[in-house]
């Protein structure tokens, strides 16, 4: 309708953005900075500091061994960056790769795939991930292959929904009438214009992530000790959530920090596309 | 109701799109001042981009968000409506101003039955205290007046069940409803073929004078605004730069650019400089087609409705044709008529049976609409090599020198298709929504130039285009045809232009070829009645409509 081009964020958008680069900002400083330093080794027990409320030395406190949660807290954060970022690129990549071809060609390739997506999604995704674990053993890598086969159905909803879409369009036919081979059609063609709405699904997938490996950390069959997430510090702190408080609060907070800095930024990239991104 | 000489009166209206980088830009609308009269058709003409919608849409209180009224008023009989709190200006909304856009297809619910949808319009006004019959009788009169026989069985019909025209009907029957003293349509015909826009036009000029309606029309199709408006107000980068009556202005225009505009919509292959094409018929066709017959699947509802008959739908029946090298085929026919089906099955997109034989190893096409012909991820750098890529010409420059000097010669490659087409390197690395209608359309063009078809296949690219664009276009398309020697396939409802470019047309009629022959024999005596029926809706548009009361 108007011709006009503006760049145009609307101020509700900014504010989000903000809000969300704000917390996520605390949550990756403290992983960057525990690449280098810690304020003491996160194993490092100390029998003459049990269970110490926050002071000088120890900001955040200790826990039931004497080790510095501060310490604790933020290499936890490096389980819990690393783990969500490779699960979510593992089930992006496998999203899109079935996503696409299941939108693009339809019938009973569509079935098969969509079939397959489906009876994954159907069963709650942490009990899927919890037998994927306890089969092939807990380790990180296990973990995060199997959170990344839970979440690659949604990716690829997202993917065959745009790709039925976008198929239909004149562009898309002229480059068949031109000659283009199919999977360079699916590939260069198809998916730059699925990234608008892949963001926010990979932001929220991000956040989803993070809490799934906690729940699985929380019932032990995450990351393993002594190495330290933020849920494997919850479930080991909930014996002294009376006397030490400080257990819990530290780690929750970073849990929440993240999470929440990611839903703040996935709800302005909505916010904006909603808004500035019709074309 | 007080009656006032000046229906609206826009009084030097500047609008722009500040934004926080600039400001201060450059106007939409600078200085708009004009009235509409009560009772009038005033037509309002002018290139896309020029800001008539944008009038149009800030008349209505419709305006986008990012837009902002820098100076001047807007008077709604008497009313100053910049002044008004929006609540009041939406109760006005359809009450005192109604609308009609120019996509008929996207403007109704899908989901809603047509009676549903139109009783939505009568109980959104609170002050039309009617009971449910009451309503129902007046959507039933109204969707008589507009011209439906079966008013009550199109009430229970779904808008996928309906053509075009008979949608954009609904929704001039929606608008009238509440009888609202102006009504705004912008560009209503654009997207419908000659039959029905003249069907159309004269449904418009019966409510004008029998419900005493004022309407606003906004168009670029000037062919269209001659016989239909009574004052006519041209256009050109946000000002309006002519205006008098329709008559005058439109046979007599004092303004240098009315006069531009109106030789442009002429199409006048003298004036524009084209030069007639000449087609050696003895030579092999590059395109052969033998009794194409294609239809599409029927779907699982109509499966079970008719139960016995086995067949799909079949929407071509045995059409055979041949387009002979350096040759410009006209392909025309009424909207349905098989004509995008009949493109599909040769493009090799759609199942048939019957035989196609290309002489070429690759036939161009060019699509109807301009917004989706390119891809808006990629730039047209990348359109342009990607289209290289796909024709296997880029194998040729393969194997020659270092991998620097190869892509300096597809780059060569690239620039020289996109001169041709009237473009220059400073568009290589722009997106095509930095690029007009008119210019995406010769992207496309040059996209099917760098793989050097033989035949390229047109679908209607004039459509959507404004005077001045299809004339650029068209100027390009025989520029082609003459110095590339490639061969057109032009469809199009625009018999003018097939008669100015097009020594032989081809006309289609329910999935059928019903006529074929040079354009000067077809168009000048008709030997079917499809044929008779496009000319007669042709030369409709362009007398002055008779109103029957």
């Amino acid at each position: 309708m108007s011709l006009v081009k503006t760049k145009y964020r609307s101020p509700e958008a900014s504010a989000f953005y903000t809000a969300g680069l704000i917390l996520l900002g605390i949550v990756v400083l403290a992983f960057l900075i525990s690449l280098f330093w810690t304020p003491y080794s996160p194993d490092a027990t100390d029998a003459s500091a049990k269970l110490l409320a926050p002071c000088i030395e120890h900001p955040f406190g200790t826990d039931n061994f004497g080790r510095d949660v501060l310490s604790r807290v933020m290499s936890a954060s490096k389980y819990t960056i690393y783990i969500s970022a490779a699960g979510v690129a593992i089930a992006l990549v496998l999203g899109t790769v079935a996503g696409i071809p299941a939108g693009y060609f339809g019938g009973y390739i569509d079935k098969g795939i969509m079939l397959l997506g489906n009876s994954i999604m159907c069963f709650p995704g942490i009990l899927l991930a919890l037998v994927a674990v306890a089969v092939f053993g807990a380790s990180v890598t296990n973990v995060i292959w199997a959170l990344g086969l839970v979440f690659a159905p949604t990716f690829a909803r997202v993917c065959r929904l745009g790709t039925m879409e976008i198929k239909e369009l004149d562009y898309i036919t002229h480059a068949r009438v031109m000659g283009v081979k199919t999977y360079r059609i699916m590939g260069f063609h198809i998916f730059p214009n699925l990234v608008p709405q892949l963001l926010p699904a990979t932001v929220i997938g991000l956040a989803n992530m993070t809490l799934f490996e906690s729940g699985m950390s929380y019932l032990g069959l995450g990351v393993q000790p002594p190495d330290a997430s933020f849920g494997k510090m919850l479930s080991d702190s909930q014996a002294y959530i009376r006397v030490a408080p400080w257990l819990v609060i530290f780690p929750a907070l970073m849990l929440v920090f993240y999470i929440l800095g990611l839903y703040f930024i996935s709800e302005g990239l909505r916010v904006n596309l909603a808004k500035g991104g019709k074309r | 109701m007080t009656r006032h000489i000046h229906i609206v009166k826009v009084h030097h209206l500047t609008l722009a799109f500040p934004t926080r980088k600039n400001p201060n830009p450059k106007p939409v609308l600078d200085d708009v001042d004009f009235g509409i009269r009560d009772g009038e058709i005033l037509g309002l003409i002018g290139n896309s981009g020029c800001g008539k919608t944008m009038t149009s849409l800030a008349i209505a209180g419709l305006l986008p968000e990012n837009a902002e009224i820098t100076s001047g008023s807007i008077k709604f009989a008497g009313k100053n409506l910049l002044e008004m709190s929006p609540r009041e200006r939406r109760s006005m909304l359809g009450k005192d101003i109604g609308m009609i856009f120019q996509e008929p297809s996207t403007a109704l619910d899908p989901l809603m039955v047509i009676g549903k949808q139109l009783e939505e319009v009568l109980t959104a006004h609170k002050e039309n205290v009617q009971t449910k019959e009451e309503r129902h009788e007046a959507i039933k009169d109204m969707l008589e007046l507009v011209g439906f026989k079966n008013a009550e069985e199109i009430m229970n019909r779904y808008p996928h069940q309906l053509s075009g025209g008979q949608r954009q009907r609904v929704l001039i029957a929606g608008a009238a409803l509440l009888k609202p003293r102006l009504l705004i349509c912008d560009e209503p015909t654009s997207s419908l073929d000659t039959v029905t826009t003249v069907s159309i036009l004269e449904l418009l000029k019966e409510l004008c004078h029998n419900l005493h309606i004022t309407i606003l029309f906004i168009s670029h199709d000037l062919s269209v605004v001659r016989g239909f408006c009574d004052r006519v107000m041209v256009m050109r980068d946000g000002k309006i730069v002519d205006r008098d009556t329709a008559s005058d202005i439109l046979t007599n225009p004092r303004n240098a650019f009315t006069a531009e505009l109106l030789t442009n919509a002429r199409l006048d292959t003298r004036i524009l400089g084209f030069e007639p094409v000449k087609v050696d018929y003895t030579k092999d066709p590059v395109l052969t087609a033998k009794d194409i017959t294609a239809g599409y699947g029927r779907t699982l509802f109509e499966r079970g409705k008719n139960k016995d008959e086995k067949t799909d739908n079949k929407v071509l029946h045995d059409v055979s044709l041949k387009v002979y090298p350096n040759e410009i085929v006209g392909l025309i026919g009424g909207s349905g008529s098989g004509k995008t089906t009949l493109i599909r099955s040769l493009l090799g997109l759609l199942p048939h049976s019957g035989t196609v034989e290309i002489k070429s190893p690759r036939i161009g096409v060019i699509f109807q609409d301009p917004v989706s012909c390119l891809n808006p991820a990629h730039t047209i750098k990348w359109h342009m090599s990607e289209a290289l890529e796909a024709s296997g010409k880029a194998n040729e420059i393969k194997g020659e020198g270092t991998y620097k000097e190869r892509k300096a010669k597809a780059l060569a490659r690239i620039t020289a298709a996109l001169e041709i087409c009237g473009l220059g390197e400073e568009h290589l690395m722009r997106h095509p929504n930095e690029l007009s209608g008119g210019q995406r359309q010769r992207v496309a063009i040059a996209m099917c130039l760098i793989q050097d078809p033989s035949l390229i296949i047109a679908d209607e690219p004039f459509s959507s285009l404004d005077a001045s664009s299809s004339a650029e276009l068209l100027k390009l398309m025989t520029d082609i045809n003459r110095e590339q020697h490639t061969a057109f396939l032009l469809i199009t409802h625009n018999i003018h232009i097939v008669r100015q470019i097009a020594p032989r047309v081809i006309v289609m009629s329910d999935g059928r070829i019903c006529e074929e022959g040079t354009t000067s024999d077809v168009l000048t005596n008709p030997q079917s009645e499809a044929t008779s029926k496009l000319l007669d809706a042709e030369r409709q548009i362009h007398v002055i409509l008779p109103v029957n009361n």
